[in-house]
């Protein structure tokens, strides 16, 4: 009993020291915290537009989730707002529109749930819409040479309780958000996901494109855990596509 | 001394509750050995393909026991196969095609549930292991409805709630949305697994059917699976990329 005494008073600063504040998260038999369950973006401001935006048909005003630069506006290169602007006027671009993944960082705020699992040496990530998938490998194996995908190829690594994940084979063509912002292809990108309370997983993500951008800019959108009865759908969309060949081809390459 | 025993009984009861909980590992990627995606019940030598065995174990007679309307249509749907193979068009393959298709899929645990992502056209299934129900009838989906259990080794899926649209391989063997797949996966050595497939639908056959194929394990280091996402051709029609096309 003694004992077990001295071990409660030697915890207990440690505790104490580590941060009051700080959440303390479940964790897996490997150390690493539990991010598994379905998850949802807090609000849906960032799927409609990244940036701060006024009502629009068929669009709820929002506040920017633009965190870096200060003062919320993507740093776009002179000539590259407007084409940006020029998409919003033609939204029958938007890949998502056309049946294709979301593409990294969009991915990560639709208007549909997302699941994510930990097992082993992988972090999975199921969308439920364009049944989206990414698979993070956290072993340290090298980028794949030459690819060219929606979503990319990441790799995970853990810093403390961070989850840091560099995505790299983006084909360029996602928009960022339903209001035509884009990356365009040679982006590379950061994301950062840690919990912050039980039901809560902070999602920061931060953009770098020279040809595209002045600078790299940086993105956050809490994810919240939705209720446990809560199963991903099946999600169709090309299949039973009649309008498809109406569509234009070549406008969503640009 | 008291408490060296405590622990030891502790440690002991633990183990035991941790091997009892141990469900089978199936994790992995695996691929369909063979090509019965092109014919479960077999197909003659072609022009460099040699020739095949049906893949149906049960009847014995390697035949799927269509009612003879049915059986019409096979026959129709596999002479117009180019133009109408829903797989051709990007849906997504349903079961058990799925599992044969010559491109691979990985599978992923946790206590309550195993994914299976499959690299064409990113399918996925989460299928739940923990005794929560299927859905009602009449909610349908490509993939199906997946419930599974464990039995011994063997992971066992019960899946249902089907769309009547998709074909069971790439010679128009077909299914209506009365389709129920009973999958069984069970591992026989650490690379190797064998898939099996009963198959029962009253609209369409006579009585259920079995079929057996082999999977094995993707070993090269690092091989992991490829975004396999369709693109619409100068015409607007939905396309999978010609690597993977076989």
């Amino acid at each position: 009993m003694k004992r077990l005494a001295l071990l409660v008073l030697a915890v207990i600063p440690v505790i104490a020291a580590s941060g009051q504040s700080e959440f303390v998260p479940e964790r897996l038999s490997n150390g690493h915290p539990n991010f598994s369950g379905i998850w949802m973006a807090g609000s849906l401001s960032a799927a409609f537009n990244v940036e701060e935006h006024g009502a629009s048909y068929g669009t709820p005003a929002g506040p920017s989730v633009i965190i870096d630069p200060p003062g919320g506006r993507l740093p776009y290169l002179p000539g590259m707002r407007e084409r940006a602007a020029d998409n919003d006027q033609h939204r029958e671009r938007d890949p998502v529109g056309q049946c294709h993944m979301h593409g990294v960082p969009r991915v990560m705020f639709p208007p549909f749930p997302l699941e994510i699992r930990q097992d082993g040496d992988y972090v999975l990530i199921l969308s439920e819409t364009e049944h989206g998938v990414r698979i993070i490998p956290t072993d340290g194996r090298p980028f794949l040479k030459d690819y060219s995908s929606w979503n990319g190829d990441s790799r995970g690594r853990w810093e403390g309780d961070t989850l840091v994940v560099e995505v790299r084979g983006l084909n360029g063509r996602s928009w960022l958000d339903q209001a035509g912002n884009f990356a365009g292809p040679g982006a590379t990108i950061a994301e950062r996901f840690k919990l912050t309370g039980k039901d809560t997983l902070d999602y920061q993500v931060t953009v770098e494109n020279p040809s595209v951008f002045s600078r790299p800019f940086t993105l956050r959108v809490p994810l919240r855990r939705r209720p446990p009865d809560v199963e991903l759908l099946e999600y169709g969309c090309i299949e039973g596509e009649r309008d498809a060949a109406h569509m234009p081809v070549e406008a969503e390459k640009k | 001394m008291r408490w060296i025993t405590l622990l030891c009984t502790l440690f002991a009861f633990s183990a035991l509750a941790q091997a009892q909980a141990q469900a089978p590992d199936l994790r992995g990627i695996w691929e369909a050995a063979g090509i019965a995606y092109q014919n479960i019940e077999g197909t003659p030598a072609q022009q460099g393909r040699p020739a095949t065995k049906s893949v149906v174990v049960e009847p014995a007679n390697g035949k799927i026991p269509y009612r003879a309307d049915s059986r019409k249509t096979a026959d129709r749907n596999f002479k117009d196969r180019a133009s109408t193979d829903p797989l051709l068009a990007c849906f997504q393959p349903g079961l058990p095609r799925a599992a044969l298709l010559p491109e691979p899929f990985q599978i992923f645990q946790s206590s309550d549930r195993v994914i299976i992502v499959y690299q064409h056209v990113h399918a996925y299934r989460v299928i739940f292991t923990d005794g929560r129900p299927h859905y009602n009838e009449g909610i349908e989906f490509y993939m199906g409805d997946s419930r599974g259990r464990w039995e011994g080794n063997t992971l066992v899926v019960d899946v249902t709630n089907f769309k009547p649209e998709t074909w069971l391989d790439a010679a128009g063997n077909f299914h209506s949305e009365k389709l129920h797949v009973v999958e069984r996966y069970t591992r026989t050595g650490p690379d190797t697994m064998t898939y099996e497939a009963t198959v029962d639908d009253p609209e369409v056959f006579e009585r259920s059917w079995k079929m057996r194929i082999s999977l094995a394990r993707h070993t090269e280091a690092g091989f992991q699976l490829v975004e396999h996402e369709c693109e619409r051709d100068t015409r607007g029609v939905f396309r999978h990329p010609p690597q993977f096309l076989k």
